[in-house]
């Protein structure tokens, strides 16, 4: 088999038993790999009703047949879950080098099950697989931890999948760290890892991946390569100013969430932007492997000295969203996450709504004694709670839990910006409605990137599509995106190479890897495959599309109050049956047999 | 007198983030910054974004889009992230 091994190893933390598994060429066309190959074992072996924080729970960590290669971009990996945020699945995806590493080890997956009696970190080096003890690492730092197993093993290549204390203390929203501050970020991963007692995967590996025609993929990975150099986002905006470019874009567009999303437009944006973090602290890119983009910052304070980030989903939701301007403040909580090990959207999203309760009445000063109040602007909120949450320490503990429950347990969930309980991202959904439809309808909620509408909305790719159309047209370019991403995802390429790449793209480089004659319809199936099947997931995890594919209220009630969408909600009862019809499933969002049948996965209806 | 905002590389050819110009439409806009800004047209060449108060101006008239006087224009070259 050419791309992937076909291989996997499945660790039982329980038993302690590793076992390498395998799979064939039939399987690797009708899954790809990675998201693929993870939601297939997860439906095939799991209940979805399982309680996602216990030893049931199953976590997949999974690079893609691409990943380890030298395609653009080819070092993700995706960590597959139930997540104990939403209750449904979750798809978490990484960059650095850790995904690219597991395929020189010669694995496609690690499926991790049960759970340790103490804490454990896996070692693997080849096919060579140890659990070794990490009770000393307990409590440790991203950085500390890092450390200290490098030490111990003793290896300069090794790269590492680790949780920090926010994953140890099993909050909502942490996430699996790799590479000092790369993060499988979103629908608390971290805590899955942490509840088994795992606190890291140290992996180090000696293998070449292989290519079925390497000259034609040489030509063809180089051709690409170019494509990528040549367009004036890949090879431009995002290398010069990284993702944070859209802070002033998004802003001047009327739909950067300002202060938990009570308006579109930030008055001290340009401060947090792009253009002004080059000009002060930038002092170099950070690519991830393989990656001729190379959008990751890094950042020098005073303060803190060098560190890597903030993107601009980090940016946003630890400075506009609580009202927050200071840049070197956002740079510094954006480090202190990475360290704790926190999803930095959630936890903005989360003091978000804090502060949404405090300014209502709701939390009060009573209730936060010393602590500093949740008040808009308020840099201590950063400097403060992040660590008292990861550690759930005080009001922390609350925090831990996520927006939603935190707002539920005043009685107004109404103050939580999020989908299917995750913490919205970057861009108020009233400056793009097919955006909104995305969140409402992404299979691990609240969530931008896998159905990345602003591309066509705002910013014209592939071509420009007016933000407040509700079309048909809207819906099926929705439709293309989430199976599009599904496919990169599978892949284990980055999404940001949308910018410059088109879906013939992908097929020819996944062709050429593998060894395969597929159309780019044939490749776009798989990620329909991969999004249908993810939903039936859902539904069997407890899904209600009539309760759960929705928005927040203010979306769909409370007129955007200023700029450019002013006076718009989200029309998205308009959308949303279109939705399901233009996807083949029933009225009220299920997926029907036939559906099913079409896509060769009716095994799990 | 037109209020423009300049973003990204346009505010190194500018040396200025606001500047005022006056013009009656987005063309004769663009073709004053490109005569006074060395580079600017350039930097435009592989696409832009061009807002009239916050409404990008592929939904109005393109670049026949008249503008007032109050109107704030904001300029961006190509950009993406996520
Ligand atoms: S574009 Fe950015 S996030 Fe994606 S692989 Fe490159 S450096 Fe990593």
């Amino acid at each position: 088999m050419y791309g992937n091994w076909g291989k996997f190893l499945r660790v039982n933390l329980s038993t302690g038993e590793v076992k390498v598994e395998e799979y064939d060429e039939e399987f690797a066309r009708k899954w790809l790999g990675s998201r693929g190959l993870a939601i297939y074992l997860l439906l095939k072996e799991m209940d979805p009703m399982v309680d996602p924080l216990s030893p049931e729970n199953k976590l997949v960590i999974t690079p893609g047949p691409l990943s380890g290669t030298s395609a653009p971009t080819g070092g993700r990996y995706n960590v597959v879950t139930k997540s104990p945020a939403t209750g449904f699945i979750t798809m978490a995806n990484s960059g650095g080098y850790f995904g690219a590493e597991l395929k020189f080890a010669g694995y496609d997956a690690i499926v991790v099950e049960g759970k340790a009696e103490k804490p454990v970190y896996i070692y693997i080096k080849d096919e060579n697989v140890e659990i070794r003890d990490a009770s000393h690492l307990w409590g440790k730092l991203v950085s500390e931890t890092e450390e200290a197993i490098r030490k111990e093993i003793g290896s300069k290549k090794l790269r590492i999948a680790l949780i920090g204390p926010a994953g140890e203390n099993l909050v909502k929203f942490a996430a699996v760290m790799n590479d000092g501050h790369r993060a499988a970020g979103r629908g608390g991963v971290g805590a899955v890892m942490g509840s088994k007692n795992l606190k890291a995967i140290a992996v180090e590996g000696s293998k070449t991946v292989s290519i079925a025609d390497k000259q034609k993929f040489m030509l063809t990975i180089r051709e690409k390569i170019n494509k990528l150099r040549n367009d004036p986002v890949a090879g431009g905006g995002l290398p010069n100013y990284g993702t944070a470019i859209l802070v002033n874009i998004i802003n001047e567009n009327g739909l950067y969430p300002t202060r938990n999303f009570q308006t579109g437009v930030f008055e001290h944006a340009y401060e947090q932007s792009g253009e002004a973090m080059a000009a002060k602290y930038l002092i170099r890119n950070q690519p991830c492997y393989a990656c001729p983009i190379g959008c990751g910052r890094v950042n020098k304070l005073p303060t803190i000295g060098v560190t890597e980030g903030p993107e601009y989903e980090s940016t946003w939701a630890l400075g506009a969203n609580l009202g927050i301007n200071d840049l070197a403040s956002i740079i510094e909580a954006n480090h202190r996450c990475d360290e704790l090990g926190l999803d930095t959207i959630s936890t903005g999203g989360t003091l978000g709504t804090a502060m949404e309760l405090y300014e209502k009445g709701l939390i009060t000063d009573e209730e936060l004694g010393e602590a500093p109040p949740f008040r808009w602007g308020n840099t201590e909120v950063l400097h403060y709670y992040i660590d008292k949450l990861a550690r759930r320490e005080g009001f922390g503990d609350k925090l831990a839990e996520g927006g939603y429950r935190l707002a539920e347990s005043y009685g107004h969930p109404e103050y939580s910006m999020s989908v299917k309980k995750l913490e919205l991202p970057a861009y108020d959904p009233r400056g793009a409605e097919g955006h909104g439809l995305g969140y409402a309808t992404n299979n691990r909620g609240g969530c931008h990137i896998k159905n990345y509408m602003i591309s066509p909305e705002i910013l014209g790719y592939p071509y420009k599509m007016d933000p407040h159309d509700v079309s048909d047209d809207k819906v099926k370019m929705l439709i293309i995106f989430q199976d599009l991403s599904a496919l990169i995802d599978a892949a284990g390429l980055c999404l940001f190479t949308t910018f410059g790449l088109g879906a013939d793209d992908y097929r020819d480089m996944l062709n050429a890897a593998l060894g395969w004659d597929y159309s780019t319809e044939d490749y776009l199936k798989i990620g329909e495959r991969i999004w249908n099947a993810e939903r039936i997931f859902n539904l069997k995890a407890g899904l209600d599309p009539a309760k759960d594919d929705t928005l927040p209220k203010r979306f769909l009630e409370e007129p955007m109050p200023e700029g450019p969408n002013k006076g718009y909600v989200v029309r998205l009862k308009e959308m949303l049956p279109r939705y399901y019809a233009l996807r083949g499933w029933t009225e009220d969002g299920k997926v029907p047999k036939e559906k099913a049948k079409e896509l060769g996965i009716e095994e799990f209806i | 007198m037109v209020k423009v905002k300049v973003f990204a590389t346009l505010i190194k050819l500018t040396g200025r983030k606001i500047l005022e110009v006056p013009a009656g439409s987005v063309e004769e806009l663009l073709e004053k910054l490109y005569s006074t800004y060395p580079g600017f047209e350039e930097e435009l060449e592989r696409g832009f974004m061009i807002l009239i108060n916050g409404r990008n101006i592929e939904h109005l008239q393109g670049l026949q889009t008249p503008l007032r006087e109050e109107d704030i224009v904001s300029i961006f070259p190509p950009a993406g992230g996520g």
